[in-house]
Formats: C-alpha cells, sequence, structure tokens
C-alpha cells in the first residue's frame, strides 16, 4: 500500500489547506480526518460548512457521497468472514476508497485470510497515520503553498484515480455520464443538492442500462 | 447552532454513518446477503457520484456559475484518466495529471 500512501499526500494536504480556509480550529480539522476518515466527505462537509449549509444537508450530502463504502464492504465481506467479529470491527474502520483498491485484488489472489487481513490492517492503519500527519501539514502550511501551484487539482486527480479504472462497460460509463451532465445542469439548485440528485440520477441511470444490457443479451 | 458545535456534530454525525457505512456488510454478511437490487445499483455508485463530485471542481471557471469546457484542468483530467484507466495507479494519475495542469498553464501564458 505504499503507492496509496503516497498518493494520499496531496489529498491530505488538500483537505487540510481546506479545513483552514473554512474557519475550523486546528482540532477541528484533525477531528475531522481523525473520526471521518474520507477525503470525499471531508471535502465535501467543509466546502458545505462554510457556505453555511444545514447540519441535515450535510450529513445527507456525506452519507449519498459515502454510499459507496456499502458496496467495498459487500465486496471486502467474504475476505474478513473468518475473522473473529472484534477484527472485523477494526478492519471495517480503515475501509478507504485506497484501502479497498490496493487490496481486493491481494485479497482474491491470497487465500489465507489471516495473511490478508493483517496486511489489510497494517496498510489501512498506515493510510491512516499519513492521512492525519498530511491533513495537518496542510492546515498549518496552507498559506505557505503558492496558488500558482493549483495544488487544489490533487482532489479531482484523487478521484480520477479512482473513478477511471470502473469504466470498462457501458452501464458505467451511463451512470458517470448521466451524473456529471446533471450536476451541471443542475448546478443552480442550492446547498450543493446538485451533487445528491445527479448521483442518484447516475446510479439509476447506471441500473437501467444494466438491466437493459442484461435482456438485450437473454433474447 | 454555535460554529464550533455545528462542525463537531457533523464530524461525529458524517463520521458514525460512514462506519456503519464501511462495516454494514462485513458485519452481516452470513445472516443476510444482498438483495439483488442493491448489489446491481450499489456497483455503480463510484462511477456516479465520484463524476459528480469530480466534473463541478475542473469545468468551473473563476466567475460563479460560468462553465468553461475548454480550460486546462478539463484537458489535464483526461490526460490523467486515460493514464488512470490503463496503469490504475494514483500517483502516475497524480503526476501525470499535475505536469499536464502546470504545462497548459505555462503554455496558456505565454501563447494567451
Amino acid at each position: 500500500m505504499l503507492p496509496a500512501c503516497l498518493g494520499l499526500i496531496p489529498f491530505g494536504v488538500v483537505c487540510g489547506v481546506g479545513a483552514a480556509a473554512a474557519g475550523i480550529d486546528f482540532v477541528g480539522a484533525l477531528g475531522m480526518s481523525a473520526i471521518i476518515f474520507s477525503g470525499a466527505a471531508q471535502i465535501l462537509a467543509v466546502q458545505l460548512l462554510a457556505d453555511g449549509a444545514p447540519v441535515a444537508v450535510i450529513v445527507l450530502t456525506c452519507f449519498v457521497a459515502g454510499l459507496r463504502f456499502l458496496m467495498y464492504s459487500a465486496a471486502m465481506a467474504p475476505y474478513f468472514r473468518p475473522l473473529p467479529a472484534r477484527w472485523r470491527n477494526g478492519l471495517a474502520f480503515v475501509l478507504t476508497d485506497q484501502a479497498f483498491a490496493a487490496s481486493v485484488r491481494r485479497f482474491s489472489a491470497t487465500h489465507d485470510s489471516r495473511a490478508g487481513a493483517l496486511h489489510f490492517l497494517g496498510g489501512g492503519s498506515a493510510l491512516w497515520g499519513m492521512w492525519q500527519l498530511t491533513n495537518a501539514i496542510g492546515f498549518l502550511a496552507g498559506n505557505v503553498i503558492p496558488a500558482s501551484w493549483s495544488l487544489e487539482f490533487a482532489v479531482p486527480l484523487c478521484f480520477v484515480a479512482l473513478v477511471a479504472p470502473v469504466l470498462r462497460d457501458v452501464p458505467a460509463i451511463v451512470a458517470a455520464v448521466t451524473a456529471g451532465g446533471f450536476v451541471l445542469a443542475l448546478a443552480a439548485l442550492p446547498m450543493k443538492l446538485n451533487l445528491i440528485v445527479a448521483g442518484l440520477i447516475g446510479i439509476v441511470a447506471g441500473t437501467l442500462a444494466d438491466l437493459a444490457r442484461e435482456r438485450w443479451k437473454a433474447r | 447552532m454555535e460554529g464550533a458545535l455545528i462542525v463537531w456534530t457533523v464530524i461525529l454525525v458524517v463520521g458514525a454513518l460512514n462506519y456503519l457505512s464501511r462495516l454494514s456488510f462485513i458485519a452481516a454478511f452470513g445472516r443476510r446477503s444482498m438483495p439483488a437490487w442493491l448489489a446491481r445499483s450499489l456497483k455503480f455508485v463510484p462511477a456516479a457520484m465520484l463524476t459528480a463530485l469530480i466534473v463541478p471542481m475542473i469545468v468551473t471557471a473563476p466567475a460563479p456559475g460560468a462553465i468553461a469546457w475548454a480550460n486546462p484542468k478539463v484537458l489535464a483530467a483526461i490526460a490523467a484518466a486515460v493514464v488512470a484507466f490503463h496503469t490504475r495507479s494514483t500517483l502516475k494519475t497524480l503526476a501525470v495529471g499535475m505536469l499536464a495542469l502546470w504545462l497548459l498553464q505555462w503554455l496558456s501564458a505565454i501563447y494567451g
């Protein structure tokens, strides 16, 4: 998971910079990185807090963005099944986009669930530690980084690194294109509600495309 | 509500929901398997949600609400997406995306 750790550095720094820019204090910023431990949710929460959005809207937006964790959880569940419940509860906390992407193929290659779990726990803990460090650095050093470096571009790039590899079949592309189109078309909605609505429409569009493809294949 | 109280409410509630989402099927597996319709829909959460997050970050121009398709970020993100698709590597995606952006910004500063 070393490459995943290094890839997180700019993302974590940008999250810290964002928290500082939104006027959140250092303890609050550390609380976000330590407890929420999700770059997408932290960026959204910070932007919405700065916009003065109601708590319910912030929570709902972050929850919808975090629905992907349900999928990761379902995908990892068979590999964690032989482990004691206490282990599983701990492993779930470090189940992030990067940890999932880095270990799902490793798990399917090895049949030793304990070794796989140890690797996942070690890697996940390293990612967590790296996340705290980089968020803190971003918070403290944010105004030292020149704006001309466009470091904030690292955030969409981290998401691109996650999303581009899944665009390998038509339904996934339909989901992405639909969500991307609607998020712009609905940009006038207040409190970034266009993110939730466009995301949900994209999920429905992908699902319908998948069903249609299955039916067409069955004919 | 006061500022710090709002921030901590968000941290604790979002943190709890995130953890419960991560734990969901890991904890429930064996007792309940996922309904087929849910499994089918969840497959599209990353493609749809992450794209909805990415697009406004790269096409929105400095003027609020304005959309700029032909800006360096769009081109750099496309280059990064091609690299991500073929390599699945976060580091290579970041490297190519940032270098492409700096190159395009440098070119547009010279010729723009």
